[in-house]
């Protein structure tokens, strides 16, 4: 029997997977990982990063939300925006680190990848920021203004990135950025070419160029006309492909370029009223519409867990299933 | 291109700082103020039509919003205290436990820019304040809700429910977002629903026009 990282790569690569793999069993996420931008609310809580972003977590619901009326909006004027932005300082402590290189230590590289979870991306940075309206408008009205501080955010990331691979040497990254609604993407494929291909041709060559291995992408939107952009920065798995993107055209047209990771909708199965005929019925549709190469079944959310106990488990349970059914 | 044709299409372009100064020459010209802005809402007919076809993204949609808002602005001192919307006034929100913005906004941008006076209550929105909100402006033909997690379709449901349940009357309600279907909009006792914004505008018209 594979380990989970060798049946990953078999996966990927086009080779002889001995089973599916089960959503996030390959990645060990080091989570202390100190990240820069500061903590996120839990549930029910306001807090203010250190970008001088609020979010809040309202009780009882699923995610936190940037704040953006006039009080709380960080940068209030795009062309002023280096007196807006405070970047805050990359922690270089050993104390800082200690946790994480502690607990990547414990794991086989043999056997999983280490990975970490690296958020927000440089997309939703802007919009954090700013509105998603005022950075969606300011890409027309202000660009060089636009472009200088998609700049400074990808300086920013690959501070950070240096930091990391000297603290943990990552075998894989796991990174957040949300380019799309579950039917399009945000911008137009001319525009991201324009103002986030190379900041992320730069962060991902850079991972890359510096021993990690894997570059999985989180997206749980329509992206498909993303796709060669991801190609050409270096994703190796887009994690959160929505049914919407039609995963198995995108297997087809770009497997062995690169892998999608998703296919079960997790507003589909992940609800209140969930239950597992639902997740069998969606898990059993995906594992055989997609295949058995460049494609991992998961919940598209963004991470190893579920909304709703019992989703995130019942969902590897099915996969179980369809790995003795089709392999 | 006469200049009313300009402005349609400088409007579409999303030329936000060209629009004043052509609505200026095309009143110069001697178009009806009325004629101007029908062009204008004409051409966020068809933002729309293209935004809902994947042709256009979302920064185009609301270049071309800004666009028609400051041709607006051009003219509603010649509509001499009458409002420029033909509709009726539109209360918008996302609902209580919500705090999804952007699609939202987007449907009051184009439900203006058909024809309606825009109320928008922001985010996390209770069924009492989308009530209230009804009761205080003046001629409310639609309530929009907005909802975009799972676990906010009960607060559209309750939402829906205290307009209905209210007593008032006169308007209907629309309903949107990502878990959102025709089927739930029907379940929930709303009139109406659209699955983007585009659409929201087309189905808006349609449903106070009766």
């Amino acid at each position: 029997m594979l380990t989970k990282r060798q049946n990953l790569l078999e996966t990927i690569k086009g080779g002889n997977p001995d089973r599916f793999v089960k959503q996030y069993e390959f990645m060990h996420f080091i989570m202390e990982a100190p990240n820069p931008g500061g903590n996120f609310p839990e549930p029910g809580q306001t807090i203010k990063n250190n970008w001088g972003i609020t979010f809040r977590w309202p009780e009882g619901q699923l995610g936190g939300f940037p704040v953006h009326d006039e009080e709380h909006k960080v940068l209030k004027d795009i062309t002023e925006w280096k007196s807006y932005v405070k970047v805050p300082p990359i922690p270089t402590a050993d104390e800082d680190w200690a946790p994480a290189i502690a607990h990547a230590k414990t794991v086989d590289r043999n056997k999983e990848f280490v990975t970490v979870f690296v958020a927000p991306g440089v997309f939703e940075m802007t919009h954090h920021l700013m509105s998603m309206e005022d950075a969606l408008m300011a890409l027309y009205e202000e660009p060089e203004a636009m472009h200088e501080l998609i700049d400074r955010l990808t300086e920013q990331e690959l501070a950070y990135a240096k930091v990391l691979i000297d603290r943990l040497h990552p075998d894989c990254i796991f990174h957040h950025d949300d380019w799309g609604s579950q039917k399009s993407s945000f911008i137009s494929p001319q525009m991201f070419e324009e103002f986030y291909l190379p900041a992320y041709k730069k962060i991902y060559g850079f991972y890359k160029a510096n021993g990690v291995e894997l570059i999985i992408h989180h997206s749980d939107s329509y992206a498909a006309n993303l796709v060669p952009f991801m190609v050409d920065m270096g994703v190796d798995i887009w994690q959160g492909v929505m049914t919407t993107n039609n995963t198995p055209e995108l297997i087809k047209n770009y497997g062995g370029k690169i892998s999608f990771m998703g296919d079960i909708d997790s507003g589909v199965v992940d609800f209140p009223a969930w239950t597992p005929e639902i997740v069998g019925k969606e898990v059993e549709r995906a594992c055989k519409t997609c295949g058995k190469l460049y494609f991992i079944p998961c919940l598209t959310q963004g991470g190893n867990w579920s909304s709703f106990p019992g989703v995130y488990d019942t969902v590897n349970e099915v996969i179980d299933k369809m790995t003795k059914e089709m392999f | 291109m006469s200049k009313i044709e300009e402005v349609k299409a400088m409007v579409q372009s999303g030329k936000a700082k060209l629009i004043p100064g052509l609505v200026q020459e095309a009143l110069d010209e001697g178009n009806e103020a009325q004629n101007i802005l029908q062009a204008m809402v004409d051409s966020m007919s068809i933002v729309g039509d293209k935004f809902s076809a994947g042709e256009i993204f979302v920064p185009e949609m609301l270049m071309a919003a800004k666009a028609m808002s400051k041709g607006v602005d051009i003219l509603k001192p010649l509509f001499a205290g009458q409002s420029t919307a033909s509709y009726g006034t539109c209360v918008i929100g996302t609902v209580a436990g919500d705090l999804h913005d952007i699609g939202k906004n987007l449907v009051s941008m184009m439900i203006e820019s058909a024809g309606f006076e825009i109320v928008n209550l922001g985010v996390d929105v209770s069924a009492a304040k989308f009530v209230e909100a009804v009761k205080e402006n003046r001629n409310v033909t639609l309530v929009a809700c907005s909802g975009l997690l799972t676990t906010t379709m009960t607060a559209m449901k309750e939402t829906v429910q205290a307009l209905k349940s209210s007593g008032l009357t006169g308007f209907k309600v629309i309903i949107g977002g990502a878990p959102v279907t025709a089927e739930f909009a029907v379940s929930i006792g709303a009139d109406g629903f659209a699955p983007d914004a585009g659409s929201a505008a087309v189905k808006a018209v349609e449903l106070v026009k009766g």
